[in-house]
């Protein structure tokens, strides 16, 4: 009677979902990966959300950088990552990881979930799971595609194992060693943008050395910026313009608000126009405000982090600090809490064009590097 | 069907069609001088025996031989689990069709058998055997109603190299194919309305667009430098690979001594070197071993029982929709008025607790050392026992 239930278990109906915003992609074969992430991310986030605190790596709105150049969708759920990777293929004979997800530290994670998306039936089925440690010792590399590929018999089937496990087995080796490749600087971050922001590069991936093409897009910015070129869009994260004009709607979307700010300071109560953007930080609510100082002519801009939680200062230990586009410290770049604070923040005079990378530490939640440009 | 008789048969013959019926048992002349040997150091005549005996000694080396044995050991269980599922699913199937995909996974059901919690090797053969049927039924039936345009988006890229190599397609003109077939399937998918089984064939300008991307990927992806190829003959290969990939979806009629000759060694020897044969025999652990795992069956009936009955009266009703009433995880939601996900939680939530008592048990009392492999058996194990727990009167 019930032998449905082999065959059943881990079916997740896709939900329908209310609007599908139009996201633009330079090939039809990207469009189609990132609707197969996206309804492989609509029927399964939930289900884990039942149990467990989970949410997107990085975040929702940088997901479209992701899916134009590699297929697959990581999430951080409590003190583990899980990297989907949805197929439509009937025969499920392995499972392939594209390289991005093993090798580059940032991106890599604990466990790979292999996922069967029926579209027109709609549901998906998790067919089976593995670890980055398997992958890496037992997997087999395609250097044709850069992929690690695990035959569907060494696959652990029963998504139920990989909590019993962590319990029971806690000394499982879940991860193996990657290294990270070497920075690359702002000169051959422009070259390789140039070349694989035009579209007519079907395979973006394949087309330079892994370790160039790795650096590239492990930096948020870069990576955002290579998709923006891919689609023919100019680069849309100026603070000038989102002052002037409006701000684009990714930063809208990554919570980017460009507003009137009361200047903090007390020798001046002007009101000054400014961007801001909540952070979570800890697990408690902070503002990074944004705005420009002082005579327009001076190019003088401010960097401040305050605690948006009445009494709360900002804790001893936590750093603001600016970096050059290729990550680059400069002079009077940060600024440290030894004690409780008010707010953290620093000064930079920039030339027009010029870009610039702000980290906290600790690290805020869903925090991607992104390059501002002034 | 006739049923086979005495050990010597049913550890060395196979069974063999005639269209589509039984046409009888044909005796492998190796595995029967072998299982004479055995035969003659051991008076062991429990069936039992000689199944944990070859699963051993399977497990220890993978030997072609033990895989033999057992393989022939499984025919019954294998012909009325495929005779059953003709009469259960519907739709014109052949018994033969069935009997050689199910068979030709015996390595599926050796590798995950668990026989310290299974019940016996042929009832943990039927469940996987099973599933291995449903699983070729249903990929059968998606791939029959994909145009050959879904059906190259909807096939791996290894079972296309296997499909073209069962072609007779050699390594150079398949690494071209592959990339054809990369660059159709990233240049020409299903737009925002268009199902995934019905894409139709590439108009003009994307055949154009996939021989640009062929004509430039051809120079690095490639291992030897080839010319460039032109739409026309792009469609035909993809074409090409579209036939091979819907030829290799049936069973290949190839002899019954398939998983024998899988063997790498494809020699098969009549006796093992090495000593755990002899030891096993002389010092008779399998017989003893299969005392203990009739003792060990009853307790994992006991504490899982138990376990069940720990659940809750919710819990229960739920796990007995889904394994009595045979009810799929969209209809019980929609008695309950919930989301099909949140069934879907609460049946793996229930799964969960039950396969952690079954391994904490395992590990304290038979000092089994868990791994993820051993848990996920063990899933197959519990899933066995749930079918079974729900099924029998």
């Amino acid at each position: 009677m019930s032998s449905n239930a082999t065959l059943d278990r881990f079916y997740l109906e896709i939900p329908a979902t209310a609007q599908e915003t139009q996201v633009a992609f330079s090939t039809s074969g990207a469009s189609w990966r990132a609707r197969l992430n996206q309804m492989s991310l609509n029927a399964f986030l939930p289900w884990l959300q039942e149990e467990q605190a989970a949410k997107v790596w990085p975040s929702i709105a940088a997901l479209p950088s992701f899916w134009e150049i590699v297929d697959g969708t990581a999430i951080d759920c409590e003190d583990m990552r899980l990297v989907l990777i949805p197929t439509i293929e009937i025969d499920l004979r392995e499972l392939r990881v594209p390289q991005e997800w093993i090798d580059i530290p940032s991106w890599s994670a604990d466990y790979y979930l292999a996922v069967q998306v029926n579209p027109d039936a709609g549901w998906i089925r998790i067919w089976g799971y593995t670890t980055h440690h398997q992958l890496k010792t037992k997997g087999v590399y395609d250097d044709g595609d850069r992929t690690y590929c695990l035959d569907e018999d060494d696959l652990i089937q029963d998504l139920n194992v990989l909590w019993i496990a962590r319990q029971l087995c806690p000394e499982e080796p879940l991860r193996a060693e990657v290294l990270q490749a070497p920075a690359l600087l702002r000169p051959q971050a422009e070259n390789l943008l140039e070349r694989l922001g035009n579209s007519t590069v079907t395979f973006p991936r394949l087309a330079v050395p892994f370790q160039l093409w790795a650096a590239l897009i492990d930096h948020g910015g870069w990576r955002q910026r290579l998709y923006e070129r891919r689609q023919g869009l100019s680069n849309s994260w100026s603070v000038p313009q989102w002052l002037q004009a409006d701000i684009s709607d990714l930063a809208a979307q990554l919570g980017w608000k460009a507003h009137t700010l009361l200047a903090q300071e007390m020798r001046s109560r002007a009101e000054q126009i400014g961007l801001s953007r909540q952070l979570v930080i800890t697990g408690n609510p902070y503002e990074l405000q944004v705005f420009p100082r002082g005579n327009p002519e001076e190019r003088i801009w401010r960097f401040e982090l305050h605690s948006l939680d009445g009494d709360r200062q900002v804790p001893a230990g936590f750093k603001l600090r600016l970096l050059t586009e290729d990550l680059q410290p400069f002079s009077h770049n940060e600024d440290t809490a030894i004690e409780a604070v008010d707010r953290l923040y620093v000064d930079v005079i920039l030339e027009p064009g010029e870009g610039l990378v702000w980290e906290i530490e600790p690290i805020p939640e869903g925090y991607d590097r992104a390059i501002l440009n002034f | 069907m006739r049923t086979r008789q005495g050990l010597l048969e049913i550890f060395s013959t196979f069974l063999q069609f005639q269209t589509d019926a039984f046409g009888g048992w044909v005796t492998d002349p190796k595995l029967r001088r072998s299982m004479q040997t055995c035969l003659q150091h051991s008076q062991d005549e429990y069936e039992v025996f000689w199944v944990l005996y070859w699963y051993r000694i399977w497990q220890a080396q993978t030997s072609a031989l033990a895989t033999a044995h057992l393989t022939a050991y499984l025919q019954e269980v294998c012909y009325w689990t495929a005779r059953k599922l003709t009469l259960k699913l519907t739709g014109n199937h052949s018994i033969a069709d069935f009997f050689q995909t199910a068979i030709a996974r015996t390595d599926k059901v050796l590798k995950n058998f668990n026989p310290q919690l299974s019940s016996s090797l042929k009832s943990y053969a039927e469940l996987v055997l099973g599933g291995v049927i449903k699983d070729w039924v249903q990929k059968q039936q998606e791939a029959g109603i994909c145009t050959d345009w879904s059906l190259l988006h909807r096939t791996s890229q290894k079972r296309l190299v296997e499909a073209l190599q069962f072609a007779g397609e050699g390594r150079e003109t398949i690494e071209r194919y592959v990339l054809a077939w990369n660059s159709f399937k990233e240049l020409y998918a299903p737009g925002a309305t268009q199902t995934a089984s019905k894409l139709r064939q590439p108009d003009n300008s994307a055949w154009q667009a996939i021989a640009q991307t062929y004509k430039a990927e051809r120079l690095t992806q490639l291992s030897i430098s080839s010319p460039i190829a032109s739409p026309e003959l792009l469609e035909k290969w993809l074409l090409t690979c579209a036939k091979a990939v819907r030829a290799f979806l049936y069973p290949t009629q190839v002899s019954i001594y398939t998983p024998i000759l899988g063997q790498e060694t494809g020699e098969l020897l009549d006796r093992l070197p090495g000593s755990i044969q002899d030891s096993l025999l002389s010092e008779a652990i399998a017989q003893e071993e299969a005392e203990i795992r009739e003792d060990q069956n009853t307790q994992v009936n006991q504490i899982l029982t138990q376990a069940l009955t720990q659940l809750g009266v919710e819990a229960q009703t739920v796990l007995q929709n889904y394994y009595q009433q045979g009810l799929t995880q969209q209809q019980i939601a929609c008695q309950l008025g919930v989301k099909q996900y949140t069934v879907s939680r609460q049946i793996s939530r229930l799964k969960q607790t039950l396969l952690l008592t079954l391994a904490q048990w395992s590990q304290k009392t038979l000092h089994i050392s868990l791994t993820s492999q051993v848990l996920d058996s063990m899933s197959n194990a519990l899933e066995e026992w749930l079918t079974a727990h729900y099924c029998s009167p």
